[in-house]
């Protein structure tokens, strides 16, 4: 049922074998992707007092990292068009090995901003678009697994940087602890390392073969605004926002996203005004991102059932109603219990919908054009996610009330859900009306929503001679040549 | 007659008294608008409670309990005052219980560091509620170390709650073996520096060096009292960090060529295989119909010894199609 296009590789994906030391490759670079601005706020107190500052200039330096993370997407994804995912997470890592070292060695707050902040930022962003990729490149019917894998590892890292972080702090300081995590972000390097690259066309091979194709197809006199159009277009799949299904995941994402960190950041608080003593509060974060850990995988291995994997918007669609009815039913909420309760509900419909939302834009963009269609739904997040908490707090400021917070939250993120429920089943029903117009199935083209690729990217020598539109067949993606 | 001795006790004691308080008797109150006053109330609900006063200078201050009887047939109790656990004299007082409860309620002059202590109002032997005055303490106590480096600065904080009295000024100290010496900024103005805001100071240390590690005292000064915590620096050389860091780096580069070595003999190997099974596929007679029946199917010698079942299973394709051909 799902209307993505086949796989313009041309080739089978694994589905397995050293596909799953990629997923390890991936976890590990996710991870740190995640979990680092998370993390370095165990040093904030300690910098700031050093470096005389207020601890919201500190606070700043998580938020300019998660924004530059986000807002390197675009960029990301073109390299990793260009050079394939290996060589640019190795980058990423050396990046922000080398960032964290410098920074551990800084005397301004300026400084603290510019290299952990925006460079190790980049590097980040450079990890996550690379690992999301090729995870796409290796797997196609455990992918939904694969990604659940891929993703929990934001969790486990969280979970196990924090407490290393607090030991480093009190052994080493925070000059030596930065230190020492530079080094450990190398890591990323040996993930990196297990990033085999996989398909017999990489991108600049392709980008050549398409090129002259383009001028034997065409004649020599193609105008240099256009060739560099259609290159514009290689870099970075701009068509994406021609596309109805991609429009309808990123409002979705936007409404979600908004809501999604303010009830994290805001929790403990919420809890101590309840009368809570901060240690228990704190522990609530620490229960949701336990329960968190384990339902990433969990969500991916239900997802690659065969009920649900042809209907994985929808549960997606599912998975952010419950995130928002959870956020909706907090106020009412007054005792401790029924906080670690709720906190293990919060983990359960976070997990799931992080679990599920790469998969999903996967689901709808196909191989070719989800590196650009995740770098460009990054940087277009980073506006609802860096508005979210402040605005959420500014409601918390004028009303003196945090169950204002968790209206706001639950309203948008099921809002959100629904919209995405509608619009789906809205997307199909064209889709399939679109099929049943299409007129020659033994043309090569791209079957599903979005005419504006150029067609000419599949190679006609990638493919047999089997039927170029795909079975679909209930339960699974379109058959692959 | 008792209640009107306590009516006096309400007013307020002056500032200039000379006589000291001798045992636990009470001196004669003198009013003085001058000085605060405060009232700290308790309602009883178990058999006993605790409360702390933040003292932070001299004040009058009155101590209530309230107590329920459960149930008791007794229609009197007396009830006392205590000091640190030793009766205060003329305090003792017999009450009557109206609704089931009974009030006891003294004003004690707090005048100076010994006036603190632990005050407690008893009700016979059935209940009793302490209340402990003491002099504001310090909040956020640290217990770990703060640690920084051979020639960097650092600062060091204290502070006191919000929701407590801001103390007269603060006072640093450095564990000087069993002593504390006071630091001035006076004598080492490039070295320390003391930046005091109400509720809270910090202690800037420069250049510092491996004899800087150690405790500080930083010290909270009430009209009435000092309150003191400490802190420990550790200075540590660069040195200490720069051990797992360096291991850490040699980790990722083992790991990485360990990797990529892997990969190309994996990749060798394959390559080994393809090699052969173009050799195989090319040695192959091209036209099979002119061919005999029975052809003598050997391997050709150009292939490698190491055939793996790619291979044969290759010629054994390629040997029954020459054969159902012919």
């Amino acid at each position: 049922m799902s209307p993505a296009p086949t796989n313009e590789l041309g080739f089978k994906p694994p589905d397995g074998g050293w596909g799953w030391m990629v997923v390890i490759g991936a976890h590990i670079s996710i991870g740190f992707a995640y979990a680092t601005p998370k993390a370095l706020s165990i040093f904030f107190n300690d910098i700031q007092l050093d470096f005389q500052a207020s601890y919201s200039d500190i606070a700043w330096i998580s938020s300019i990292m998660l924004a530059a993370m986000y807002a390197g997407g675009p960029v990301s994804s073109a390299l990793v068009n260009r050079y394939g995912s290996r060589p640019i997470v190795i980058l990423g890592g050396l990046m922000c090995g080398a960032s964290m070292v410098a920074a551990s060695f800084g005397n301004s707050i300026i400084f603290l901003y510019l290299c952990i902040g925006v460079i190790a930022g980049c590097g980040l962003a450079l990890n996550l678009n690379a690992s999301l990729t090729i995870i796409s490149k290796y797997f196609l019917d455990k992918r939904p697994l694969a990604n659940g894998l891929a993703m929990a590892g934001s969790p486990v890292f969280l979970c196990f940087l924090a407490p290393l972080n607090q030991y480093l702090l009190d052994k080493f300081g925070w000059r030596g602890s930065l230190l020492i995590i530079g080094a450990l972000m190398l890591n990323s390097c040996v993930a990196g390392a297990l990033m085999r690259p996989i398909g017999s066309c990489n991108a600049s091979s392709c980008a050549q073969q398409q090129k002259s194709e383009e001028q034997s197809n065409n004649g020599n006199t193609k105008k240099w605004k256009q060739i560099c159009g259609s290159r514009a277009k290689k870099i970075l799949a701009w068509s994406v926002f021609k596309d109805r299904g991609f429009l309808i995941y990123l409002i979705g994402n936007i409404m979600f996203i908004f809501g999604a960190y303010a009830p994290i950041v805001f929790l403990s608080a919420y809890a101590v005004s309840h009368g809570v003593d901060q240690y228990s509060a704190a522990y609530l974060l620490s229960i949701m991102g336990f329960v968190d850990m384990f339902v990433r995988p969990g969500t991916g291995l239900i997802a690659n059932s065969k009920w649900i994997r042809p209907r994985v918007q929808y549960f997606f669609s599912f998975a952010m109603v419950f995130n928002g009815t959870c956020h909706l039913l907090c106020p009412l909420i007054k005792n401790y219990t029924f906080l670690v309760v709720y906190a293990v509900f919060f983990g359960v419909g976070f997990g799931m919908v992080f679990a599920l939302i790469f998969e999903c834009l996967m689901d709808l963009m196909g191989n070719q054009r989800f590196p650009s269609a995740v770098g460009l739904v990054t940087i277009i997040e980073c506006v609802p996610m860096l508005l979210g908490p402040p605005t959420a707090g500014l409601l918390v400021d004028i009303f003196g009330d945090y169950k204002y917070l968790f209206f706001l939250c639950g309203t948008v993120i099921v809002t959100g859900g629904i919209f995405l429920f509608i619009m789906n089943i809205y997307n199909y029903h064209m889709l399939e009306k679109e099929r049943g117009r299409q007129p020659n199935p033994n043309h090569i083209q791209v079957v599903g929503q979005g005419q504006g690729e150029m067609l000419n990217i599949l190679n006609h020598s990638f493919l047999t001679k089997e039927s170029a539109v795909p079975e679909i067949k209930d339960g699974s993606e379109p058959a692959m040549c | 007659m008792m209640q009107a001795s306590w009516m006096l006790l309400l007013l307020a004691w002056g500032g200039h008294a000379n006589t000291k308080t001798v045992g636990q008797t009470l001196p004669p109150v003198e009013p003085d608008v001058h000085l605060l006053a405060d009232v700290r109330s308790v309602v009883l609900q178990g058999k006993s409670h605790t409360d702390k006063v933040d003292v932070p200078g001299p004040m009058n201050l009155t101590l209530q309990c309230t107590w329920t009887a459960n149930g008791n047939k007794t229609l009197n109790v007396t009830g006392y005052w205590l000091k640190d656990g030793r009766d205060i004299d003329n305090s003792h007082v017999t009450l009557r219980l109206e609704n089931q409860q009974v009030h006891l309620k003294r004003t004690f002059l707090i005048k100076n560091e010994e006036s603190l202590g632990r005050y407690s109002c008893m009700f016979g032997n059935e209940a009793k509620a302490d209340f402990i005055l003491a002099v504001p303490h310090i909040s956020d106590v640290r217990d770990k170390p703060v640690v920084s480096y051979v020639g960097d600065s650092v600062v060091l904080a204290c502070k006191v709650d919000d929701r407590k009295p801001e103390p007269k000024t603060w006072l640093w100290f450095r564990a000087n073996g069993t002593d504390k010496e006071q630091i001035t900024t006076v004598a080492e103005p490039q070295k320390y520096q003391i930046k005091n805001a109400g509720k809270a100071t910090k202690l800037h240390v420069h250049n510092l060096t491996r004899d800087d590690s150690g405790l500080f005292y930083c010290a909270a000064v009430f009209t009435i009292g000092t309150a003191v915590s400490h802190l420990e620096l550790k200075v540590i050389t660069i040195y200490e960090p720069l051990k797992p860091f360096v291991t850490i780096v040699l980790e990722v580069l083992i790991l990485v060529t360990a990797i990529l070595l892997f990969e190309r003999g994996q990749s060798k190997k394959s390559q080994v295989q393809e090699a052969s099974e173009k050799e195989v596929a090319n040695a192959e007679p091209p036209a099979t119909n002119a061919e005999p029946p029975a052809i003598n199917v050997e391997p050709p010698t150009s292939t490698s010894s190491a055939t793996p079942s790619g291979e044969s299973n290759g010629l054994e394709k390629s040997s029954s199609a020459r054969q159902r051909k012919s």
